[in-house]
């Protein structure tokens, strides 16, 4: 015992100090929901479990099953492709396979319906080649929101893997073959499983995503878990019920979280040497042949259902409204969420990063869970988050108003800040992950052999960690900045009269059933999102 | 390249800032003079952004919006407290201002114009709160199929003959919701479950869409009647798209129950909140907004019916016809609710 309490004196420093303050501070909201599992359920607690918790759930279990598996194989697959070979666009291609990100699940629900639901264009041009049986192609069920979510989220795992498989040295390939390894056996056997904690990462931002949809299954009338906990706080009048249904949830998830971390062990995935003269471009096999078919059609089915077919809708749909949508207005707004998106995703990264790091440097391994909390904002339906936060800026207003008799209220509630805030706690999960299994691949005796050669933490961060996590948090930034400007709830709560942004636009034309007017705001949402993607991918070679 | 973009950024960043300062700028002016009044608002259309202009123009008052979801407005008012900065909450359904009512988030407003303007059974009876448009619920009916004489009220909609015909939305959907609260309170709790029990049955396939698409579905033959909001048919009409103004065009509008009670109607609504500072601005805009001129806006840019009775509706409102609208207090809406939504789940009417 003695021994213990020496031991935590002597491992306590400056960095586990730091990370218990950061991860508390982010993780205000989360414990203002986990408090409520230990008050009573609402009154309709009994209503809610005896009537349509079960069927609830299930239906969120087949989403998530369906599009982790679809996710899983359409985003290593396609990565591996674009990763391992050499074609005709395919830098084109590698840039349209992370573009079904750009546009809203709930936009891409919507233009599914007006491709292929009665009246749809699809169906106006099969008819137009002379099918004329065909009147609609029903995608309002639940296996059409599969088909949805799965080409909508796949670049997640597209994303972390990629960057992985473009990791391997060539002599990886070289040593497998020589030991007598088939190149099937390579793939399954060595680059998959080293792929594994990436792999994991985009799955998990996957099943979030999946998990907080709600647009979407309510248009397409599915119930899921998600729309269980509005449906109990708007309709059956129990906010007490839906937080403990939140929490539920949570805590789901982090145990989820601590399987995986328990499933990786002690596990090393780095690949030792990261020498330049091993990936060069001369890596990339040529493709031909019926090998060339199949591997083109790998990596143009996801864009072509992820992106093309919804982009083409809302251009379609984008053409017809112009005139009446179109304005200087639109315009301001499209300038703030690009501003809103940078500032929130700098901070961020910038959060997710020290978090990771301070980790590293904390000798006190217990305190490390912490640093996951902070990344439980993820997985809890926004609008309940936006409550969580409310209420925590409610008590620091209380506080100045009974202890300073100031009121900040009217300034706190109309602030930029706390939204600020709200959209670090929800989305530091999106940039921890990919970030983290990047850090994961890096051999810690890089770092010793810096220390040893004198320089200190930060420094040895600067010098030898940041340039090779650059891309990983390059990658991070955009992730974040793209789910921050198409966040919807939380913006709606939050923000302060005098700002919005394109999501907001967007969904309130959708709200009022008008879904041809939200297209011009979602097209004006693809190309900020496109731009960003290009710009960083070309002008900070994140492909090298 | 990376120059190009620093420069273009630094531009950007300017612009953004000067923007800001000065929308700041006249913010703190006017609330300082207290000439502005913030709105807590469900409704997101651009003709209610012309008519706040109009009212800027005319007072001088500036009109802040906040646009949410009334449950997450009222939820952010009752945690804002005495500190929120809300004047007003403008919800789309009665019921969310008979809520907001009752957790003491309104204040009466007692106004000689608004209790001459706006009739009885469409306001507060304590004046907490007042109606700003209609919204009739109605049967639509395939034309080509549907003899219209074949339907009469909400109720005899459980008839067999309508077996695997009858389309309508989800219950997650707050005018089914009100909907049945008002069965509930017209017939009592268990006469309207055994309704919806056998509505479900009637349903040509599981709800889902919007009310536009059961109106599609009805043109493709999916089912022959509908249940959906007035203006909802009205933008169909209106869309820029073919299709849809086919699928308009290929359904009748049919008021039920007008041999007894009246068709059910809810109300987009107003209230002044409890802790506005402003609380003669607030009510001043709540009678622009009953003044016909503006009601008319309502009527012909939203296909709303008005609650002025001076106010003329629109060309394609008459074109329906006048109807006897059910005089049910829409405080009950609000009360039943939650009641509705327990039989939904008891009858599994997604």
């Amino acid at each position: 015992m003695v021994l213990k309490i020496k031991h935590l004196k002597r491992d306590f420093n400056k960095s586990s100090l730091l990370i218990v303050i950061i991860s508390l501070l982010l993780a205000i909201p989360v414990f203002a929901i986990l408090i409520s599992l230990f008050k009573e359920t609402g009154e309709m607690w009994e209503h809610i479990t005896s009537y349509f918790l079960i069927d609830y759930i299930q239906n969120s279990i087949i989403l998530l099953l369906g599009s982790g598996i679809i996710c899983f194989v359409i985003g290593t697959s396609s990565a591996w492709v674009v990763s391992r070979y050499k074609f005709k666009g395919r830098k084109i291609i590698e840039w349209l396979l992370f573009m079904p990100l750009a546009i809203p699940s709930y936009i891409v629900a919507y233009s599914y319906v007006g491709l292929f639901g009665y009246g749809g264009s699809f169906i106006k041009f099969i008819n137009y080649l002379g099918f004329n049986s065909i009147d609609n192609i029903e995608m309002m069920n639940i296996y059409g929101l599969v088909w949805v979510l799965s080409f909508s989220l796949y670049p997640y795992v597209y994303a972390s893997t990629r960057l992985i498989f473009q990791s391997y040295p060539t002599r990886l390939k070289d040593t497998a073959s020589l030991l007598g390894a088939s190149k099937n056996k390579y793939f399954f056997k060595i680059a998959l499983p080293l792929a594994s904690p990436a792999i994991i990462g985009g799955l998990f931002l996957v099943f979030m995503e999946v998990l907080n949809d709600y647009g979407a299954a309510k248009y397409y009338g599915i119930n899921t878990f998600t729309t269980g906990i509005f449906r109990t706080w708007t309709a059956l009048e129990d906010l007490q019920s839906s937080i403990y249904l939140s929490a539920i949830l949570v805590v789901l998830v982090f145990v989820l979280v601590l399987i995986v971390k328990w499933l990786r062990g002690r596990r090393s995935y780095n690949l030792k040497t990261y020498n330049s003269n091993d990936q060069d471009e001369n890596y990339r096999k040529d493709l031909k042949g019926l090998k060339k078919i199949i591997f083109l059609t790998i990596v143009f089915v996801p864009v072509l259902f992820g992106f093309l077919f919804p982009f083409l809708q809302l251009i379609i749909w984008g053409l017809q409204t112009f005139e009446s949508i179109f304005n200087s207005e639109l315009l301001n707004i499209g300038i703030q969420t690009l501003f809103l998106g940078l500032s929130t995703s700098i901070i961020t990264v910038f959060l997710a990063t020290s978090l990771i790091y301070l980790s590293k440097w904390n000798y006190l391994k217990q305190l490390n869970i912490t640093s996951k909390l902070a990344t439980l904002g993820y997985v809890i339906p926004g609008a309940i988050i936006g409550i969580g936060v409310i209420k925590s800026s409610h008590s620091i207003t209380e506080y100045f108003s009974t202890y300073h008799n100031i009121k900040i209220g009217y300034i706190i509630y109309n602030s930029i800040l706390v939204l600020i805030y709200a959209y670090v706690f929800r989305f530091i999960a999106v940039a921890f992950n990919s970030i983290e299994s990047n850090t994961l691949k890096l051999s810690k005796s890089l770092s010793e052999a810096s220390n040893l050669l004198g320089f200190g933490k930060i420094k040895t961060f600067f010098k030898i960690d940041f340039p090779l996590i650059k891309n990983a948090l390059l990658t991070s930034f955009i992730l974040v900045f793209i789910d921050v400007i198409k966040e919807l709830p939380l913006t709606l709560i939050l923000k302060p009269y005098n700002l919005s942004t394109l999501a907001i636009k967007a969904y309130e034309y959708a709200e009022d059933e008008r879904v041809a007017e939200a297209a011009l705001p979602a097209l004006f949402l693809i190309f900020i999102i496109g731009s960003m993607i290009s710009v960083v991918n070309y002008r900070f070679k994140l492909n090298k | 390249m990376i120059r190009i973009c620093t420069i273009l950024l630094s531009f950007l960043i300017i612009i953004s800032c000067t923007n800001d300062k000065n929308i700041n700028n006249k913010a703190e002016q006017e609330n300082k003079k207290s000439e502005s009044l913030t709105l807590y608002t469900h409704r997101h259309y651009d003709s209610d952004k012309m008519i706040f202009k109009k009212f800027e123009e005319q007072t001088g008052i500036k009109i802040n919006v906040v646009k949410a979801n009334a449950d997450e407005l009222i939820q952010k008012m009752e945690l804002e407290a005495d500190q929120s900065p809300a004047d007003l909450l403008i919800t789309v359904d009665a019921g969310r201002l008979v809520r907001a009512k009752n957790k003491n988030l309104l204040q009466a407003a007692n106004s000689e114009l608004l209790s001459k303007v706006v009739p009885q059974h469409l306001k507060d009876s304590e004046n907490y709160w007042y109606g700003l448009t209609k919204r009739a619920r109605v049967i639509v009916y395939s034309k080509e199929k549907v003899n219209p004489e074949e339907l009469s009220t909400y109720e005899d909609l459980i008839n067999e003959k309508w077996r695997n015909k009858l389309l309508i939305r989800s219950s997650n959907n707050i005018y089914n919701q009100s909907l049945m609260a008002s069965i509930i309170s017209n017939n009592g709790k268990d006469s309207a479950k055994l309704w919806a029990n056998r509505i479900v049955k009637n349903f040509a396939r599981s709800p889902k869409g919007n009310d536009r698409d059961q109106v599609k579905a009805i043109l493709a033959g999916e089912g022959e009647i509908g249940i959906i909001n007035t203006y909802y048919l009205g933008k169909l009409l209106n869309s820029k798209d073919s299709c849809e103004i086919a699928a308009g065009e290929s359904v009748g509008v049919f008021f039920p129950n007008q041999n007894d009670r009246g068709t059910h109607i809810n109300i987009s609504g107003i209230g002044v909140a409890k802790h506005s500072l402003n609380k003669d601005n607030a009510v001043k805009f709540i009678e622009y907004l009953v003044t016909k001129e503006v009601q008319e806006v309502f009527a012909k840019a939203n296909y709303e019916y008005p609650v002025n009775p001076e106010a003329i509706t629109s060309d394609l409102l008459k074109s329906w016809g006048e109807f006897k609208e059910d005089q049910l207090s829409l405080t009950k809406l609000g009360e039943l609710n939650k009641e509705a939504v327990i039989i939904f789940d008891e009858v599994k009417w997604p």
